[in-house]
């Protein structure tokens, strides 16, 4: 996979860039196969683009080559531990894009790149518990944290005017840290819950969760799910057996696919938050306009944004560093990241390139928000509100 | 009363279906080849797979475009058999059952490769419930369909198994296999008219269950495990065991959360899957046969 | 640098396989001495894991304890807790012939996943245990994982140690001439039922041992751990494809299954670019991402391949059984029927 990314890229690049430089390679981790492999597919594209846009803008350091090397995951922490291992040893990986689910995070940074002193960005690792590992500053994280979006979701669904709600969750590590979060946050803001259940992924028909929530007099149904396992049907039975016509939920929904499934007539009262900028953002914008240049199939999806800035970040990060070294990237990355410095907009690799030569500061504005490290890796929460639109995409402004 | 019957038990009826014809191809392979095949759940996902793609090529409606897809699955399916489960006829069955855990990685890979692991959609939009008798039933079009599908299907099938020749050579090898070769019966005919019944059943399973959800590519996986326990409920080598099966792990699923006497569900419906479980270790240890008297090995 | 790298990569790979080759041998006490189908290694293992991890951690408020206990009292409790769970099922369920036993012992580890994943007062839910201690962790790398490793394979082998003596005593014959013909042991005045139960039981605290090492070693546990296809069924590919009833079998099935699983990873890039190479350059860069990671499906599909051709090859296993006391003879007609 690694020579046919290459191979892709490097076409690409062999036009522009000096060829025969060097290769420079990044672990790319995620799970490809397993639960959210239709998740995943979609995030690696937004990866990819940020290292095709490195290679062709000139590449890393002397014109050397960013090299993506796939492993896989499969989202399950024994599959994460030996792809790390796979990377990190065989292939001398400099620094780890991913992994995706954070069981599979929490597995691979404790047992492999933690006590070999590599540097990891996981886009979409939200699980408070990663905030509290002792970390020797290499996990970082460009997805916020569950702790925040649960909150901003409930301030947003009061502001809309709702007060009572059913609440379900899929129990899975990233859902059920949302779900909980979210319960909490809207009792404490003054609304009420009629109801909430846990849901178990992946069955065909939640008819009858439905029909029970339903039975709780809420105005609204909150919902946390990725789309493909429950998400859609849980929406689906929900419309047909009129239990719920508003929607409210977080990341795991905001893709295309939901849609173009239940059609935007019947989304009209949906609206879903996620980690992001608002669409009305030059760094949004900067990456919308490459993603679409680049062909991408989904460039809006789930944590595909995050998914290409944590790629453009340590690209950043080993270009500051000076040197395919490990450790110089781990500590070069918050710097690249964080405020002060020159903005860096997504795509715009020529001018950091050049930036870094001269010595001047950087702080790159991602096209999932604005990323700024805290002590523990994390970033704060800025969250976009995004709602289906006629044209079959979300349109997405940021949340107050 | 009839929200019980609208929102618990008639979703109940339309997902046992589903699992009913999963069931009766499970059933009918375990009673006749004497393992258990773990790739059936691909088969049905990989059949849901062809009908997308005819559907998307010729226009076709996708319970028209399921018949061709039939007959491509029954080609891959016999051409599965030959390759990877006929040299180990007469060895232990667990061999078999290694081979089909095998075959199960193989179909899926494959699918995800050619086809992508995004959902796809047989139907698009939502399908608002008509209602029968005054509204007091109430069911959208498609899951007439399903029902309706479902019951033809096994209507033919118990007419090929009990009308037919070679039903009945299945039925024979099924309950003796021994003496089903004694008596002069083509055994490798049998097992390919079986396969060939398993793959059409769980074709139109895939597509049905893509009817009411949509096409992926774990689609057949997630809905292996309560098959299982359907076929094992019935008692194995019984079709209509399969499928009174089917329909009692569908029914009990969606039933169990119904808010008996209050506003809380009478099972935490995260623990929805174990019910097809608890039902099966139930039977298994109380009647080991099975409903139907199945057999017992 | 690179052959240090490779050093630590087997390192990783012969720990995990170590850990497989421990369940592999439990699957064998059950399946190879006693040919009873428990199709729910998944359940066992977890439990193992979860008990151990549950005892060994810091004290905590996200899940039951963390009681801070040393490791090696976490391995003794996994395997007493996990031994426990097995008497009562086996109680129940020991009766059952080959196939329904499998089917029973799917259904109850299903339930058991459910439960590890619903009751988060114990568990901490879906999100699982975190920061649990590992041996050796404290010395600088590659002591550590050389330390886990050895702790591993000393492991595979006290156990390999004391079942092949399990095997050939009194209590291994009466184990296979059950398992080979039930109403001969019966006649003979064994009490069938009793044995049955024994080789579950030490099966299963064979598992949860390896639970606790796993759980050490991934240092986090979440009920994926419980995953029938990583923690079940590539057990049973491990021991076919080893040879059941033999110990050496196991082990071997176990080291080779998990390399080909892991190993695929480095090699199908190789064999892709290869191919890559000889498509025209401008078709080459046509190839998107996407196209990239569906290749990574295609190493699922090798590994399926792969099996197919060990079973075609070994269909007894690559190290088939021999009996202790007549090695020489062919295998009883009655083997072959079981199953």
């Amino acid at each position: 996979m690694k020579k046919l990314l290459l191979a892709g890229t490097a076409a690409i690049c062999l036009t522009g860039a000096a060829a025969g430089a060097a290769e420079i390679k990044v672990g790319s981790v995620g799970g490809v196969t397993g639960p959210i492999a239709d998740i995943v597919a979609e995030i690696m594209e937004g990866r990819a683009l940020a290292a095709q846009q490195v290679n062709a803008q000139g590449g890393l350091l002397a014109g050397d080559t960013l090299s993506l090397v796939l492993a896989d995951s499969a989202c399950d922490p024994k599959a994460a531990v030996d792809a790390g291992s796979k990377v990190v040893n065989i292939d001398q990986v400099v620094g780890i894009v991913g992994p995706n689910c954070s069981g599979a995070t929490n597995a691979l940074v404790q047992s492999v790149t933690i006590p070999a002193g590599v540097v990891n960005i996981s886009e979409s690792a939200t699980a408070p518990s990663i905030t509290a590992l002792e970390d020797n500053d290499l996990v970082f994280r460009v997805a916020p944290s569950d702790a925040y979006q649960g909150v901003a979701l409930a301030q947003y669904v009061l502001d809309s005017g709702v007060s009572t709600v059913a609440v379900t969750w899929a129990n899975d590590d990233y859902n059920a840290g949302l779900g909980e979060v979210f319960v909490q946050a809207f009792e404490e803001k003054g609304g009420t819950v009629a109801a909430s259940q846990v849901h178990e992924p992946n069955k065909a028909s939640y008819r009858a969760e439905m029909a029970t929530l339903g039975g709780a007099g809420a105005d609204a149904l909150v919902m946390f799910a990725y789309y493909g396992s429950s998400g859609i049907t849980l929406i689906r039975n929900a419309l047909e057996t009129a239990a719920f016509a508003r929607f409210f939920g977080a990341d795991g929904m905001v893709d295309d696919e939901v849609i173009n499934q239940i059609g935007a007539e019947n989304l009209t009262e949906a609206a879903f938050t996620a980690a992001g900028a608002d669409d009305s953002s030059p760094a949004w914008a900067a990456y919308i306009a490459a993603a679409e240049e680049a062909g991408l199939a989904n460039p809006t999806g789930p944590f595909v944004p995050n998914g290409y800035d944590a790629t453009f970040l340590m690209a950043l990060a080993i270009e500051k560093a000076g040197a395919a070294d490990r450790g110089l990237i781990a500590a070069a990355l918050r710097e690249v990241a964080n405020a002060p410095g020159e903005v860096i907009l997504p795509g715009e690799w020529e001018k950091a390139k050049k930036l870094i030569a001269e010595g001047t500061d950087i702080n790159y504005q991602g096209a999932s928000g604005e990323i700024e490290f805290d002590d523990a890796g994390d970033v704060a929460g800025v969250y976009s509100l995004n709602t289906p639109q006629a044209d079959g995409t979300f349109s997405s402004v940021l949340l107050k | 009363m009839w929200e019980f019957v609208n929102f618990y038990f008639l979703p109940g009826v339309v997902l046992g279906c589903i699992y009913a014809l999963g069931a009766l191809g499970i059933s009918l392979t375990f009673g006749i080849l004497r393992f258990a095949n773990f790739a059936h759940g691909e088969i049905m996902m990989l059949g849901a797979y062809f009908t997308l793609s005819l559907t998307a090529l010729t226009g076709l409606p996708p319970l028209a475009a399921a018949l061709p897809a039939m007959a491509l699955t029954v080609a891959v399916t016999l051409a599965l058999d030959r390759a990877a489960f006929r040299p180990f006829r007469g060895a232990p069955a667990i061999i078999s059952v290694i081979a089909s855990f095998g075959l199960m990685l193989m179909i899926r890979s494959a699918v995800q490769f050619f086809w992508g692991v995004q959902p796809r959609p047989l139907l698009r939009g939502i399908q608002r419930p008509e209602s029968f008798l005054d509204g007091a039933i109430l069911l959208p079009p498609k899951h007439i369909v399903i029902i309706g599908s479902a019951l033809v299907l096994m209507v033919l099938v118990h007419l090929l198994l009990s009308r037919t020749r070679i039903g009945k050579a299945m039925r024979a090898v099924s309950d003796s296999p021994g003496l089903a070769r004694l008596t002069g019966i083509d055994v490798e005919a049998v097992i390919r008219a079986t396969w060939a019944v398993a793959a059409v059943t769980a074709v139109a399973a895939g597509v049905l269950l893509a009817l009411d959800t949509h096409v992926e590519s774990m689609m057949g996986f997630k809905m292996l495990l309560p098959m299982f326990a359907a076929a094992i409920l019935g008692g194995i080598g019984r079709p209509f065991g399969a499928v009174a099966g089917g329909l009692v792990i569908g029914i009990a699923e969606e039933v169990s959360s119904f808010p008996f006497g209050g506003t809380e569900a009478l099972l935490n419906p995260a623990y929805k899957s174990g019910i097809a479980f608890a039902i099966m270790v139930a039977m298994l240890i109380w009647r080991p046969s099975g409903l139907f008297k199945g057999r017992v090995f | 640098m690179e052959a240090y790298g490779y050093g630590l990569y087997l390192v990783t790979l012969l720990s995990a396989g170590g850990i497989y080759a421990i369940l592999a041998l439990g699957l064998n006490v059950q399946w190879g001495f006693g040919g009873l189908f428990n199709a729910g290694i998944a359940g066992f293992f977890a439990v193992g894991a979860y008990a151990s991890a549950i005892l060994t951690t810091a004290a905590t408020p996200e899940h039951l304890g963390g009681f801070g206990l040393p490791l090696a009292l976490g391995a003794v409790a996994a395997m007493a807790v996990s031994a426990l769970i097995a008497w009562g099922i086996g109680r129940i369920c020991i009766r059952l012939r080959s196939d329904y036993l499998a089917i029973a012992t799917i259904g109850i580890a299903e339930i058991l996943r459910l439960v590890l994943k619903n009751e988060g007062w114990a568990t901490n839910g879906p999100r699982g245990i975190n920061r649990i201690p590992k041996a050796f962790e404290g010395l600088p790398e590659p002591w550590a994982q050389l330390g886990f490793l050895a702790m591993v394979l000393l492991t595979v082998l006290a156990l390999y140690l004391l079942l092949e003596r399990a095997w050939r005593s009194p209590w291994g014959r009466v184990m296979t001439a059950i398992r080979d013909s039930e109403a001969a042991a019966r006649a003979a005045g064994k009490n069938v039922e009793r044995f049955r139960v024994q080789a579950f039981v030490l099966g299963a605290a064979v598992m949860g041992l390896a639970g606790a090492y796993y759980a050490q070693y991934i240092k986090f546990i979440g009920p994926d751990a419980t995953d029938p296809l990583t923690a079940t069924f590539l057990v049973w590919v491990m021991l076919i494809a080893g040879g059941s009833g033999n110990n050496r079998g196991a082990i071997l099935g176990a080291f080779l299954i998990w390399t080909v699983w892991s190993a695929t990873e480095i090699f199908t890039p190789r064999l892709l670019g290869l191919l890559a190479g000889l498509l025209p350059a401008d078709l080459a860069a046509e190839l998107k991402a996407e196209t990239v990671v569906r290749s990574a499906y295609l190493r699922v599909f090798l590994i399926g391949l792969v099996l197919q051709v060990v079973l075609q090859r070994y269909a007894r296993g690559i190290l088939p059984e021999t009996r202790p006391a007549v090695a020489a003879a062919p295998p009883p007609a009655a083997a072959r029927e079981r199953g």
